[in-house]
């Protein structure tokens, strides 16, 4: 059997599924539909089987683990972001909403694959050849699939917390009788009750697509508070992992330090959602600093700055 | 706590800025052409210390204030902890105000309820403490053992790298076939890193190379660079052999040995007038990489300086240890990678004159001048005669590998692995365990007692609606089993 094809096909096969689950999702999300999500759960379903398909068909066509280049990562990464979504954000979170966003980052991390990254199987050169691999580079794209559900729940969370809070302008201007101004308008954003409550008062926008800000920025906490101690993990791995290839456990080579870089922004995100004052829409801004810098982290230190992680090729 | 956080962030901003720009301590020719392009940019971001970030005085002042403003907040809320684990859970004082309270009514003695409350949340590993019909209950201290484990962790970080760092070093030995490199400081290749408090101490451990192997796919990707090595003491005392190779280093006599780098070293003899005047292996350079040129397509160079007769003669040296790819090279002009040797080829240039500068690693022949070239086979000769020196016979009769070996001291990483681990171990109860407190307090009521329950959980909120309404029906039942079903005033 050809591996190598099938992990080709399968591949496009994923980009269709996940780009029409996408267009599906989101058409659910306008129209309400109840069969549109039922299409789109099930497309979106049979692109994680074909996604899975062509990880597992990749590792076979290679006769190694199917992570040691730059395409293999992006495939496992918009696999686990999927997945990540479906499972922790629709089962256990109990949102839909956020299918659509992430299913839409699967299609574009695999588009760019396909169309910068894409390279036959291949051996690994010698430095990647270390059982360390399996360990760090899965913690890696672990942490960053979560790190990423966190990134576009808070994009999305910045998105509604503008349009409450215009709600809650339009409130406070023409006050319901019902609420009598108990409201504390200048209260700390998340002592506000629960603005959804605001939302949907006389003279209001009605809710609209989204769920409501509270429940974006939990799951976005949530995400991020579990992709942390995985990325943690995954820097100390690498750092073991260097000092046996290159004889330091640390060399702020660019991939060491945009992972430091990455992991101190969302540990100060995560010190800034306990500290007065950092609550709320300037800790979501932190995160998504934390994002765009996880982007580096992958994108640009490979491609453009030169270091001992240029892997594009493996 | 604001403050560590700006100083943080300042601190990625400050590494990210290392990243973008070439680093003179890793990469200092690109620092230097950086310089060279961006005359007024290049000469304010040296005097900011942007070519060398991690050595500069502001990132050192950076973590320095980090740490401080760490220790600042650690020593306190250690020592709160410290007092918050001997001192039993505090008793409210009014229930009313708790975003979880529930009234339940139980037809059992308000003592009797309350010593069931508080086996109950005993069983749930509460911290009880219970006061007649009053039991204050609490859960999660291990959030903040954690959180302060996994900080405190950062300073043991900070020990383990000065400790490590300071008093280690690194550097590189290079090493050809059949010979014998022995750990002292003028045999290191080029700069050896040290650390401030470096205090010498080199092993004198002698590393003979018995041979050096790169094995390669058909398709050219290499497969593995392994160095066999025969380690000996100061005194000669052997030692054994290991195997160091990519991935796997060795450690000797508390030294550790990586596989770095390789290359050919042809052993070249050179007679004038039938005197042997050289009789080594050198230790060639690969040229840098052309554009569109695999690396391993590229020949090497080295040099013979001949200091004795007067004039000096200079030997330079190209060798292709694949003559295949030189023919290729010279017939097509298309380059052909070099994995083994085959037939080795050596194109060599005679120069003479006044050497300036006698160091084996400066290859160009400065200031001399040209007087033939020739060209040597594995095992040929090639005679040249050079004016008012007299007649120069060169021989190439091995061709020998060389391995390039980083060898580094650092007794900092246990500690340092430590720390890691104990950052881990602390980071996960710090974000997965809640802090909650629960009250049950049994009044005397009509058919027994009135008890009421409170609490509050200072993380995963949503979660604690179950937990709370969980203990409050289990308290129901636990108290007494025919108590009327519970009336909850308030979940929020």
């Amino acid at each position: 059997m050809d591996w190598a094809r099938i992990a080709g096909a399968t591949f496009d096969a994923t980009v269709w599924l996940y780009l029409s689950a996408m267009v599906l999702s989101f058409a659910y999300l306008a129209l309400r539909r109840q069969p549109l999500w039922v299409v789109a759960r099930v497309l979106a379903i049979g692109g994680v089987a074909t996604n899975l398909l062509s990880i597992v068909a990749r590792g076979v066509a290679a006769h190694r683990v199917p992570w040691g280049n730059m395409f293999e990562y992006s495939t496992v990464l918009a696999f686990l972001v999927v997945v990540g979504t479906l499972v922790l954000v629709e089962q256990v979170a109990k949102v839909k909403t956020l299918t659509g966003f992430s299913l839409m980052f699967a299609v574009l991390t695999l588009a760019i694959a396909a169309t910068a990254f894409r390279v036959d199987p291949s051996p690994l050169q010698p430095a990647l050849n270390s059982y360390w691999i399996k360990i760090h580079v899965v913690a890696a794209i672990a942490g960053s699939s979560l790190f990423a559900i966190g990134g576009i729940a808070t994009i999305l969370f910045l998105i509604k917390d503008r349009s409450e809070r215009r709600a809650l302008v339009a409130v406070r201007e023409r006050p319901p009788a019902i609420m009598g101004g108990a409201v504390d308008m200048d209260a700390p954003h998340d002592l506000i009750p629960d603005p959804e409550d605001a939302v949907v008062a006389p003279g209001a926008r009605r809710p609209g697509i989204l769920p409501s800000a509270a429940l974006l920025d939990r799951i976005a906490y949530r995400a991020i508070a579990f992709a942390f101690p995985i990325w943690t993990f995954a820097v100390i791995a690498g750092a073991i992992w260097a000092q046996d290839a290159w004889g330091r456990y640390w060399g702020w080579d660019p991939k060491e330090t945009w992972s430091f870089v990455t992991w101190t922004i969302f540990a100060g995100y995560l010190h800034a959602r306990s500290t007065a004052g950092w609550r709320g829409r300037k800790a979501a801004w932190i995160a998504v600093v934390g994002f765009v810098s996880l982007l580096i982290t992958y994108y640009a230190v490979n491609l453009w700055i030169v270091g001992l992680h240029s892997y594009k090729l493996g | 706590m604001r403050t560590a956080l700006v100083l943080l962030l300042m601190l990625a901003a400050g590494a990210a800025i290392g990243s973008l720009l070439p680093q003179i301590p890793n990469t200092p020719e690109r620092a230097g052409r950086y310089l060279m392009d961006h005359q007024v940019l290049g000469e304010l971001f040296y005097r900011a210390g942007f070519f060398d970030v991690y050595g500069s005085w502001w990132f050192v002042l950076l973590t320095t204030l980090l740490f401080v403003s760490l220790g600042a907040c650690l020593i306190p809320r250690t020592r709160a902890l410290a007092r918050a684990a001997r001192h039993r859970p505090v008793h409210a004082r009014e229930l009313d105000g708790f975003p979880h309270r529930a009234v339940v009514a139980v037809d059992r003695p308000p003592e009797v309820v309350a010593a069931a409350a508080e086996r109950m949340l005993r069983r749930r590993r509460f911290r009880v403490a219970r006061d007649g019909v009053a039991v204050a209950a609490e859960k999660g201290t291990l959030r903040e053992a954690g959180s302060l484990l996994f900080h405190w962790a950062f300073v043991l970080l900070l020990a383990g790298v000065i400790v490590g760092k300071g008093t280690g070093f690194s550097g590189y030995a290079v090493v050809t076939e059949g010979e014998t490199w022995v750990d002292a400081m003028p045999n290191y290749d080029g700069r050896i890193r040290t650390g401030r408090y470096f205090a010498g101490g080199f092993t004198g451990t002698e590393l003979e190379l018995l041979d050096f192997t790169a094995t390669y796919r058909p398709s050219g990707v290499p497969i593995d660079f392994v160095s066999r090595l025969r380690v000996s003491d100061r005194d000669g005392e052997p030692l054994g052999t290991v195997d160091v190779r990519v991935n796997h280093p060795a450690t000797i006599e508390g030294l550790r040995v990586f596989q770095s780098g390789f290359g050919w070293a042809p052993v070249v003899t050179a007679e004038l007038d039938g005197r042997r005047v050289w009789s080594s292996p050198i230790q060639m350079r690969r040229d840098p990489v052309r554009e569109g040129v695999p690396e391993s397509a590229m020949p090497w160079r080295g040099a013979i300086k001949l200091t004795v007769p007067e004039p000096d003669v200079m030997v330079t040296l190209e060798l292709w240890p694949d003559y295949r790819a030189f023919a290729a090279a010279q017939l097509t002009g298309r380059p052909v990678p070099m994995l083994v040797a085959f037939d080795p080829y050596i194109r060599f240039s005679v120069y003479e004159g006044t050497i300036l500068d006698p160091a084996r690693a400066t290859i160009a022949p400065m200031g001399l001048t040209l007087v033939d070239r020739g060209e040597l086979r594995a095992a040929g000769t090639s005679s040249i005669s050079v004016p008012r020196v007299g007649e120069l016979r060169l021989t190439f009769p091995e061709l020998r590998r060389y391995s390039e070996l980083l060898i580094s001291r650092d007794v900092g990483i246990p500690l340092v692995l430590a720390a890691a681990i104990l950052v881990l171990v602390g980071l996960l109860p710090a974000l997965s365990v809640s802090r909650r407190k629960v009250w049950v307090r049994a009044d005397p009521g009509p058919d027994g007692s009135n008890v009421t329950v409170a609490g509050f959980a200072l993380q995963r909120k949503d979660a604690f609606v179950d937990e709370f309404s969980r203990i409050v029906s289990s308290l129901d039942g636990a108290a007494a089993p025919a108590g009327r079903r519970a009336e909850h005033v308030g979940t929020s």
